[in-house]
């Protein structure tokens, strides 16, 4: 704050440089899911989500089928998904595995890298996904946004 | 003979099931199982007499093939106590051949053989690996089938069945609706055992339910005919009240989890014709488990089961269990059981058996 309040020759060329380096580790911390741009849903609420993601609903209101897609293995950005979802990941392969058995369904694919869900949800009519925030690119649409340290 | 038909139908169901068919063909086949292996030791506390064995518990093989993306086609061949038709071991059977078709989340429906929704433990109860139970609770464990009769507490076929939720706000409203054969497809002597319901009545059930992300509770009901005709010979009594007894099964079910707890606890009351002069064959189920997770992979749990059947004049029996269990899963696909059980079962009828045992296993649990 000292340094941005004083007026000195340098304060043209931090404030830039301030708030670049805060929006990059904003977007860092950020989980954002993301939807192929042509999903008729701006938002999701936390049900919906869970709705999605367990698969009890499998279409848009358009009718267009939801394609799921997780990320595979463990990490921080799949914890902190599963967190808002309110389910560890034990439980949704429970739930996963109970729908396969009763033949209800299959566990949605999983992708190595969040680079490769940008591009798999931005290819396929339908899609969600999650993501860092700062892996989205303006061929997906971002339906919600969770600050990590708010999960 | 028998036994080059199985081996036949097992060949072709791997050969046409396998991955490499269906790439060769295009076909969207899917083959998937799971299998339970098991030790268990068991000692009766009065006799002193100790059992030990290894089995293959149950093995299920699925096939199923999206036939469009409203319609599917599953089959479930199942095989228990490590079958053998050549040792004449265990049991082989097929225990769902259905096609669905999902309309909306509203309306689905099922058509052919299957295991109609009742309660919460029902449907899924012989799909092994998702319960950490090795043996499963009384009225649900098909190796119970001698000592309890486990079919008349859960309606164990139907054919027809429609289901799907209504979302209501957060909470979903689950309803379930099924018909089915009546309980009698083996009583007639003439023809033997053909599978064929030789009574002119049916089992009609359902289950309506609420479901929130981190609770589930429903009731179920069945209401079918049973034919006791047999015992109205053994008391030398006329068949007429016996032919076509009603018979209602009313079930409670109530589920939840709460961050690592997760409990889970279900009632069923069956009826039969409370105002019969003579026969009095009502009986009652009841089990409780509470769970915790001690990580992603452990998974300890205790649990409670009772089960009454009356069977008046002749008698009646209690079945009391308490058990406690460990589940570890080793990767996604392969689970680790440990269960310990002591198993009170008291009579009033003379020729039936009382026990008294303790009862260990440990099993395997795999998908494929």
């Amino acid at each position: 704050m000292a340094i941005i309040a004083t007026h000195s020759p340098m304060k043209t060329l931090l404030i830039p440089l301030l708030l670049i380096t805060a929006g990059a580790t904003d977007a860092h911390s950020q989980v954002a899911v993301i939807a192929h741009k042509a999903v008729q849903a701006d938002t999701l609420t936390q049900a919906q989500l869970l709705d999605y993601f367990t698969g009890d609903i499998k279409s848009w209101s358009d009718k267009t089928p939801v394609v799921v897609l997780d990320l595979k293995g463990q990490g921080e950005i799949k914890d902190s998904f599963y967190k808002l979802l309110g389910l560890t990941s034990s439980r949704m392969k429970s739930i996963w595995l109970k729908k396969l058995l009763l033949g209800e369904g299959e566990a949605p694919e999983a992708l190595k890298s969040e680079e490769e869900v940008v591009k798999k949800v931005a290819s396929t009519p339908g899609a969600i996904g999650y993501v860092s925030r700062s892996k989205v690119n303006g061929d997906v649409k971002i339906l919600r946004i969770v600050e990590k340290e708010k999960l | 003979m028998i036994r080059f038909k199985t081996a036949i139908f097992i060949a072709a169901l791997v050969i046409y099931g396998s991955p490499a068919w269906s790439q060769t063909t295009d076909s969207n086949i899917k083959t998937f199982g799971y299998f339970q292996i098991s030790f268990n030791h068991q000692k009766d506390i009065q006799t002193r007499n100790e059992v030990n064995s290894f089995q293959v518990q149950q093995l299920n093989l699925f096939l199923q093939k999206n036939l469009t993306s409203k319609w599917t086609a599953f089959v479930n061949f199942e095989f228990l106590n490590s079958y053998s038709s050549f040792r004449n071991w265990g049991a082989h059977s097929i225990e769902e051949a259905w096609v669905g078709y999902r309309g909306s989340n509203q309306f689905k429906l099922k058509l052919g053989l299957q295991v109609p929704t009742f309660n919460n433990l029902n449907e899924i109860k012989n799909r092994t690996p998702l319960l950490p139970y090795i043996i499963r609770p009384l009225v649900y464990e098909s190796s119970f089938n001698e000592i309890i009769a486990i079919d008349e507490f859960v309606p164990a076929r139907a054919f027809v069945q429609t289901y799907g939720f209504i979302p209501w706000g957060d909470t979903k409203i689950d309803h379930a609706f099924f018909i089915g054969n009546s309980p009698n497809i083996n009583s007639d002597r003439r023809r033997g055992q053909t599978g064929t319901d030789t009574s002119d009545t049916f089992l009609f059930g359902g289950r309506l339910g609420l479901r929130l992300p981190n609770l589930k509770a429903g009731v179920s009901v069945t209401f079918d005919n049973q034919d006791f005709s047999d015992v109205a010979d053994s008391l030398n009594y006329p068949r007429a009240r016996f032919r076509r007894m009603p018979r209602i099964r009313l079930g409670g079910d109530f589920s939840f989890n709460a961050g690592r707890f997760s409990g889970e606890a279900e009632i069923i009351r069956v009826t039969y014709d409370d105002d019969h002069p003579v026969f009095n064959g009502d009986k009652e189920f009841f089990y409780g488990t509470l769970g915790y997770s001690i990580s992603e992979k452990l998974f300890l749990y205790g649990s409670y089961w009772a089960a009454g059947e009356k069977f008046l004049p002749f008698g009646d029996r209690d079945f009391n269990v308490e058990t406690a269990g460990i589940s570890f899963a080793l990767f996604d696909s392969l689970v680790l059981k440990a269960q310990y059980a002591r198993a009170e079962i008291s009579a009033t009828q003379p020729d039936r058996e009382e026990l008294d045992l303790n009862y260990y296993a440990l099993a395997l649990s795999a998908v494929f």
